[in-house]
């Protein structure tokens, strides 16, 4: 133990010499979430929705078929009461509910408007908000059908509901996004420089050679950046909140340990990395392009997952960015709770554990 | 007993024949020099012994205990000082000294009395960032981040290259000392003249141990004659040279040329002149001279 605290020592005693790392750390998390601010459209197809339907007549039915046909959504849920369409936006993980009032064959040809009622998963805006205006176009086309087969009609009107983030507010989306990015560039670059300094510069060499154990050499140079990753991240959740006004519906508890335990996972694919390469350039290069960059892109924190295609579905699959953006979303904006996201963070701290032990082994590699 | 006992050692990288079949002992007390151009192994000799790297065959045991399943006793007990700067340059000289102590489960206190003559000449450096250290000074506390855990053993690959003259020098002074506390030394370098300092040497070449014995029996086995010319045009002298190539072993040595004989120099120091005279070569006298360890290892790597 006396070893482990004497690593820690030391790399505190590095960073806080090199104070432009420490400034850039502390800093870059604050610039991007005030400067952060832009959304990318994008086209939808076979969005899960729940449909509603409270009239069960001819005419609903043919607006259901309508809106099936449409191609833009896939019914995976009929729920027989308002009071189960909140269930299917947690467990079915459908983007929107449809519902349609009683009497709607009734009410199209009566004297008032029809009102059709939309709740759409607005956690994830671009889609939801696209979604809607595709459940617009579909609407317009079925009176337009219907006033050419039975001349005059009420026009339907529209009410949308927007649940989890009511006045799609940007900033609720890419938080998430940009701590995910901050953490990996605190705590998967940084820890991925450190170690391959040591071997560049041929003192891992001496550490090897020292009957230290490995184990505190990896875990003593890590956690002084786990926990400047933790301020930063702590700096971003603040100015969300205070500045942005951004919610924290689900317990403050479990969102700091997700992002522990995102740390850890992120941690772990720096060392992962540094235990691949030789020089500090190298393991720079691969821990942005190869972790950096795909998380940027495939997380679904600029562009959603479900609109691209196949092979980077599954790819997204393998960057932990996609598990732990899901799972920060459903606890600040959704306010689910632990049951609800234990999978994400099982997959999240199983990929840590199998870096780790990667890296630990190829560390301590004689060949 | 033997601190170190080689024997046919084997190591490739790829293409590359880093070892071949080396076998030697190096005993209790003893400084122990393995000497060679670069690229003849010697590096890949000290990572197999430091327990870094594994031999592909053959046998090797660093005080008694096997490279191969022991590595993990053996790194208590030997001390390691790598050829290029190894320490933080960002850390202080005494920080650097602390953490060292510190990963080798000793400390500072225990330990002054072995390291104490070394300490006492950069201790007024020790608030110094070890990165700002002249080389000789860096060096100094390399040893010192080497020895403070009290090894029975100590590896120095190559301590003294980038080193000035006058720190060389008081460098080997260190080590002499080291060797009367009892600790064994095993020492690598490129330059010949620090190999004499050795108490037996190791002469390297292509991963191969081309001679072993004490720097006394390698001089008096010298095999030829040996002679030193001055010309003033080395150049010239050395395009000539290539005709005569197959009477002697002939090489550039400072500004002077070395030509070993192989026949009794009365018959060829005349043959040799009338050549010269023949090619135009002005040159000063040819003298007969005692050849140094670097004569004998290129006698050894290039003669017959």
């Amino acid at each position: 133990m006396k070893e482990l605290r004497q690593i820690l020592k030391k790399e505190f005693t590095h960073i806080f010499r090199d104070r432009i790392t420490l400034f850039l750390v502390l800093a870059i998390p604050i610039m991007l979430v005030l400067l952060f601010g832009f959304t990318i459209s994008m086209d939808i197809s076979h969005a899960k929705i729940s449909v509603l339907d409270l009239s069960k007549d001819s005419q609903s039915k043919a607006l259901v078929e309508k809106i099936t046909s449409s191609g833009y959504f896939e019914v995976v849920s009929y729920p027989n009461a308002e009071s189960e369409i909140d269930g299917d936006f947690k467990e079915k993980n459908v983007k929107l509910a449809i519902i349609i009032p009683p009497h709607f064959e009734e009410q199209l040809t009566g004297e008032k408007f029809v009102t059709i009622q939309i709740i759409s998963d607005v956690s994830d805006m671009n889609v939801a908000s696209i979604l809607n205006n595709y459940v617009k176009l579909i609407l317009n086309d079925f009176t337009s059908d219907y006033n050419a087969a039975e001349g005059s009609v009420n026009a339907i009107e529209l009410t949308s509901q927007m649940m989890y983030n009511p006045e799609a507010n940007s900033v609720y989306m890419f938080v998430p996004g940009i701590i995910t990015l901050i953490m990996i560039i605190v705590t998967a670059l940084m820890s991925s420089i450190t170690l391959s300094r040591e071997v560049e510069t041929g003192t891992m060499r001496m550490l090897l050679i020292a009957p230290v154990k490995k184990v505190y050499v990896v875990i003593g140079k890590v956690i002084p950046y786990m926990i400047l990753s933790f301020i930063s991240t702590l700096i971003i959740i603040i100015i969300s909140v205070v500045v942005f006004h951004m919610p924290i519906n689900g317990s403050v508890w479990l969102l700091l340990l997700l992002c522990i335990v995102f740390m850890l996972t992120s941690a772990s694919f720096g060392m992962a990395i540094s235990a691949m390469v030789k020089t500090q350039l190298d393991a720079m290069m691969i821990t942005m392009m190869g972790l950096f960059l795909p998380t940027a892109l495939l997380s679904g924190f600029l562009f959603p997952i479900d609109n691209m295609p196949f092979f980077f579905q599954i790819l997204a699959n393998i960057f932990p960015g996609k598990w732990f953006i899901i799972a920060i979303k459903d606890v600040m904006l959704k306010g689910s709770g632990f049951l609800d996201i234990w999978l994400y963070m099982v997959i999240l701290f199983g990929m840590a554990v199998v870096l780790m032990a990667f890296s630990m082994t190829r560390l301590d590699r004689r060949r | 007993m033997a601190v170190i006992s080689v024997s046919h050692l084997d190591k490739s990288y790829g293409k590359v024949h880093a070892l071949r079949d080396v076998s030697f002992e190096v005993d209790e007390a003893e400084v122990f020099g393995v000497v060679g151009p670069d690229g003849a192994g010697k590096s890949t000799l000290f990572n197999i012994l430091t327990t870094l790297l594994l031999p592909d065959s053959g046998d090797a045991a660093v005080l008694g205990l096997d490279v191969r399943t022991r590595y993990l006793e053996i790194r208590k007990h030997i001390g390691y000082l790598p050829g290029t700067f190894s320490l933080y340059p960002d850390l202080t000289v005494e920080e650097n000294l602390v953490f060292f102590a510190t990963m080798y489960q000793s400390s500072i206190k225990e330990n002054m009395p072995l390291i104490a003559s070394i300490w006492s000449q950069i201790e007024p450096f020790k608030k110094r960032f070890a990165g700002k250290l002249s080389g000789g000074m860096k060096q100094k506390l390399a040893l010192c981040c080497a020895l403070i855990h009290k090894p029975v053993l100590l590896f120095l690959d190559e301590p003294t290259t980038g080193v000035d003259p006058v720190s060389r020098k008081e460098f080997w002074e260190i080590l002499r000392s080291i060797k009367q506390q009892g600790i064994s030394v095993m020492v690598s370098t490129p330059y010949m003249d620090e190999a004499t300092l050795c108490d037996r040497i190791a002469l390297m070449q292509d991963g191969q141990i081309m001679r072993l014995d004490t720097p006394k029996n390698i001089i008096r086995d010298f095999n030829g004659h040996l002679v030193t010319l001055q010309t003033p045009d080395i150049f010239q002298l050395l395009k000539v040279m290539g005709q005569y190539a197959a009477h002697c072993t002939f090489y550039p040595y400072g500004e002077n040329l070395h030509v070993i004989f192989y026949e009794p120099l009365e018959k060829a120091i005349p043959e040799f002149e009338v050549f010269l005279q023949q090619n135009d070569i002005t040159h000063g006298e040819i003298e007969q001279i005692e050849p140094n360890i670097e004569d004998c290892f290129i006698e050894i790597v290039k003669g017959n």
